[in-house]
């Protein structure tokens, strides 16, 4: 790719972002015959056997702020969240057309719903609900999750006629081992330097890894690093924030790009989970099944996504992640009617209060158009941090 | 010492404020307004900037801290930004040390901030999206009245029989002076009229936030429209409210000194933190 200026390296990604019909993804599989794209919603699913089978793993996180709603809104009630109502739309507007299967994680019941319309509207496509374990002892919950695992590994084997071998398996896990390292450098590159890596950059970038293969998303990253290093751009006077609750349907750009513009550097958030949701390097050696699944047991984010058995332990994930960040505090901005997001809400703020760590709430939806509340909201936060605050 | 800028860039007017501060003591060295009038108000930024850096004998590099407010978010160079309600707070205090609330009342919007004796807001309240309580709707009468926006607050003052008008809608006030104008209503009465319509949203907002007793300092645009602020006084009184509305000649300047003051705060809290922005 060579030496791109950041501009246009955001351009490249803003391009893909835009992109609802995936021309990325389309021109992937009709660079080689048999090649299958496999779909998958928010939060985590293993892309590693996806990749192992020779498919595509491609992210499929609603339609976004500009795309209108005419048939999906049939499939759902007025007090569901907008995700799988734009989903459906992609889907029934030709839009996922060339995708050959879909994984549906097990995030709340308004997406396992999905999975169900999604086999009874398109009964030809492979159609997984990819459920995660609530249980993780071992013997219990990585038993359960290693048989989930399997049985994907063999509806994959199923879909692509042909075997997935223990070996593919562990490369792809050496593939997303090394992609995660860079989103975690990505990641720390902005918490240090937060005006030289605005959020939406960021966030554009990881966006397109939701579309490219994991390789070449790699590559980008790299690219982007060094690119953003280069520039010379101005500190601003801002409050460094962590941003959660937006693991799922994700918010328009506007709304990441209002934040900062009113004085918040983002400088963690959990948007696309799925990049940073294993922790660790999952081992390459040994039954990668196994592996896969001790590294979710054992080594996964503690989010709203995640059952936590242990209340003592709510939370503790999120202060850590504040202390870690250097971040003066917190914006809860979950999709209006999200579940997962505003029942974990109470919980986390219960936390902060006791820690006297400020936060604010807000909501919005992939199509939210009024950003001056929220820019008038963050702005006011930014202000009683940075003047009233030891920050 | 600490040399700051504030930019206030109003949706109708922009102003600079040049301050230096010394500890508690702070000095208005220079300051710079101006209409947008459809002009690119990022090049307007600029000119002001370059005009309190010359009349202060000053370049850029000696400024510590430039701090905008209002929707001057995105201007360029800026060291932060802060947001109106803070900024109206920090100048309405600048102004008059005793006020504890103010009404910022801008070219499009209103708004009602409970402050205390360190400028920090406890509580504010808008307008609704409704312009009927903005000084573009007053600037729109005086058109249709045929008179000069200075000739407001005079008129207003001389009125004998207030017309009233609705207090609802921007359209059917506007609808209803233009039938007072057809029913040779005076221009004084009806923009008494307008003034108490106005005045009574205001004092709404203000009790809607615990507002009751002390300095209300009115700030933004129609601070200066001596008819509203009258209007807004007869109307506290007559609701018994306790509170004194006061006016400053350089109200229109309270969100770039706040501004610049809140930037003369932050860049010595900085200081000591040893965090300072590269941009100042």
């Amino acid at each position: 790719m060579g030496a791109r200026p950041v501009q246009e390296i955001v351009a490249f990604c803003q391009e893909i972002f835009e992109d609802l019909h995936f021309a990325k993804a389309r021109e992937w599989k009709a660079a080689r015959p048999g090649r299958k794209v496999i779909g998958y919603m928010p939060v985590y699913v293993p892309r590693e056997i996806v990749h192992a089978a020779g498919m595509l793993p491609l992210g499929i996180l609603g339609g976004g702020a500009d795309m209108e709603v005419i048939h999906g809104d049939a499939y759902y009630q007025s007090y569901i969240c907008r995700i799988p109502r734009s989903t459906i739309e992609l889907a029934i507007t030709g839009k996922l057309d060339f995708v050959d299967g879909m994984m549906f994680p097990s995030i709340c019941d308004v997406i396992r719903n999905l999975s169900g319309i999604w086999k009874l509207l398109f009964k030809d496509k492979y159609v997984r609900y990819f459920d995660a374990p609530q249980n993780f002892r071992d013997e219990v919950g990585g038993v359960f999750y290693a048989n989930e695992l399997r049985e994907l590994r063999e509806g994959l084997e199923r879909l692509g006629g042909r075997t997935i071998t223990d070996g593919e398996i562990r490369r792809s896990i050496a593939v997303y081992n090394e992609n995660r390292r860079w989103v975690n450098r990505v990641y720390d590159f902005r918490a240090a330097s937060p005006w030289k890596a605005p959020s939406a950059e960021v966030y554009l970038l990881m966006r397109a890894g939701m579309v490219l293969p994991p390789e070449e998303h790699t590559l980008l990253m790299r690219e982007y690093l060094a690119a953003a290093e280069a520039v010379d751009r101005p500190m601003r006077d801002n409050c460094r924030v962590l941003l959660t609750g937006a693991f799922c349907e994700q918010p328009p750009l506007n709304l990441i790009k209002s934040l900062e513009i009113s004085g918040c550097y983002i400088v963690d958030d959990d948007f696309m989970l799925v990049h940073r949701w294993l922790l660790e390097e999952v081992p390459v050696d040994g039954d990668p099944i196994w592996n896969l699944s001790r590294a979710f047991l054992r080594h996964s984010a503690q989010t709203a996504a995640k059952y936590e058995p242990d209340m003592a332990e709510k939370g503790s994930y999120l202060i850590d992640s504040i202390r870690r960040r250097g971040a003066d505090g917190v914006i809860f901005a979950a999709p209006s009617f999200c579940d997962p997001a505003l029942l974990d809400q109470p919980m986390m703020i219960r936390r902060l209060e006791a820690l006297k760590i400020p936060y604010i709430t807000l909501k919005y939806a992939e199509n939210s158009g009024q950003m001056q509340p929220i820019r008038e909201q963050s702005g006011t936060f930014a202000d009683s941090i940075k003047l009233w605050s030891a920050s | 010492m600490t040399t700051t800028i504030g930019i206030d860039v109003g949706s109708g007017v922009i102003k600079t404020a040049l301050f230096r501060v010394e500890g508690e003591r702070s000095e208005w060295v220079a300051r710079w307004d101006a209409r947008i009038r459809q002009r690119d108000p990022y090049r307007l930024v600029d000119e002001s900037v370059e005009s309190v850096l010359r009349s202060a004998g000053l370049k850029r590099d000696r400024i510590d801290y430039i701090a905008t407010t209002g929707e001057g978010e995105s201007v360029q160079g800026a060291t932060g930004h802060f947001y109106t309600m803070t900024t109206h707070a920090r100048g309405a205090l600048y102004l008059d040390p005793e006020a504890r609330a103010v009404l910022d009342i801008g070219a499009l919007n209103g708004r009602a901030i409970r402050i205390d004796e360190r400028g920090k807001v406890l509580s504010y309240r808008m307008t609704s999206q409704c312009a009927s309580g903005s000084g573009q709707f007053l600037e729109n009468i005086s058109r249709y009245l045929g008179i000069s926006q200075d000739e407001i607050g005079t008129l207003s003052q001389q009125s004998k029989h207030p017309e009233k008008v609705s207090s609802i809608c921007a359209v059917l006030a506007e609808t209803d002076v233009i039938n007072m104008v057809s029913r040779s209503i005076p221009p004084s009465d009806i923009l008494r009229g307008i003034h108490e319509s106005m005045a009574e949203r205001l004092i709404k907002l203000l009790k809607s936030i615990d507002v009751r007793q002390g300095v209300v300092m009115m700030t933004g645009g129609l601070a200066l429209d001596t008819g509203l602020v009258q209007a807004i006084q007869d109307g506290m009184d007559l609701q018994k409210m306790g509170t004194r509305v006061a006016s400053h000649p350089d109200s229109l300047y309270a969100g770039a000194i706040g501004a610049a003051l809140w930037g003369a705060f932050r860049h010595r809290k900085l200081q000591a933190l040893g965090r300072l922005p590269s941009a100042s």
